[in-house]
């Protein structure tokens, strides 16, 4: 049941990124370059819809459909990794003008040039791992 | 219908859809959706560093049904010929490994950071998590950034 669920929401998120032609490389540049200001409305939208709905949940101590544990989260402080991590993140989102969610509908939408950056995203997230790893033993 | 997908709507629309993904699952898994999470878990499944496919993968595999389901009922994918700027300005041998490098910088940071757009610029936003407010001001902000300084070469 949790893998349908899942897949339905991924349907919905996906829908939605294509619909708002956020796969488009030219629209996430317009948008990167200040030209327009569709991303930054949207990701507001949908900030204040989750920030509102979450507390709701939670004050009405609901509890999650399919865990029966009472809807809950956890923050985390900022820590360097997260200004370095999102500091190249960010290099790569301006190179490619995509992040995750769309690479993968350009993948969808059948955009063969999105298997060069599914197999870059692999890459970094093997490089991660195998850095993980090495720091660990070394420690 | 195809007319109708085919021209983007209210930027408010799509946020409410994506508010309400955030919220679905939540409200159902309690969980944080994130997509670079699919990849990873993905990843961790095929290397045996786990022993099942995570959540996130099937979430990833929703992603793709979504975005193919737009693709048939358009007629047309939203990304147009070529890919951006880098097909305009590289020729086609170019742009293979630079897509590679940005998607290696794309997969790593984001693990780094703890989150892509999607983690962190949707989801831990919302919740309120003071990592993911630093994390998306710093690659939104050096997205900005890298894009003006590349199309001031460019031009």
């Amino acid at each position: 049941m949790t893998r349908a669920v899942a897949v339905g929401f991924g349907a919905v998120f996906g829908f939605a990124i294509s619909w708002g032609q956020f796969t488009s490389p030219d629209r996430l540049r317009e948008m990167l370059l200040l030209q327009d200001p569709y991303l930054y409305v949207m990701m507001a939208t949908a900030v204040t819809i989750g920030f509102v709905g979450a507390r709701l949940l939670r004050r009405r101590r609901v509890r999650a459909l399919l865990t029966g544990a009472p809807v809950a989260w956890a923050t985390t402080r900022p820590e360097r990794r997260h200004v370095v991590g999102a500091t190249i993140f960010g290099v790569g989102w301006a190179i490619t003008d995509s992040c995750p969610a769309p690479i993968a509908g350009q993948l969808a939408q059948g955009v063969a040039w999105s298997l060069f950056t599914i197999a870059g995203v692999m890459l970094g997230i093997a490089l991660f791992f195998r850095r993980a790893r090495v720091t660990t033993h070394a420690r | 219908m195809a007319d109708f997908l085919l021209t983007r709507p209210p930027p408010e629309v799509i946020g409410l859809l994506l508010g309400l993904t955030v919220l679905g699952v939540l409200a159902t898994l309690n969980q944080q959706l994130g997509a670079l999470g699919g990849y990873s878990a993905v990843y961790e499944r095929v290397t045996g560093r786990t022993s099942v496919l995570g959540w996130k993968a099937w979430f990833l595999g929703g992603i793709l049904l979504g975005s193919l389901v737009f693709r048939l009922l358009a007629g047309a994918n939203t990304v147009g010929d070529g890919y951006g700027w880098l097909t305009r300005e590289f020729a086609d041998w170019a742009v293979g490994p630079l897509l590679v490098l940005g998607g290696a910088m794309i997969g790593y940071g984001a693990k780094r950071a703890g989150g892509c757009t999607a983690a962190n610029g949707i989801c831990g936003t919302a919740l309120g998590s003071p990592a993911s407010f630093v994390a998306t001001g710093t690659f939104l902000g050096v997205a900005i950034g890298v894009t003006l300084v590349i199309d001031a070469v460019i031009a």
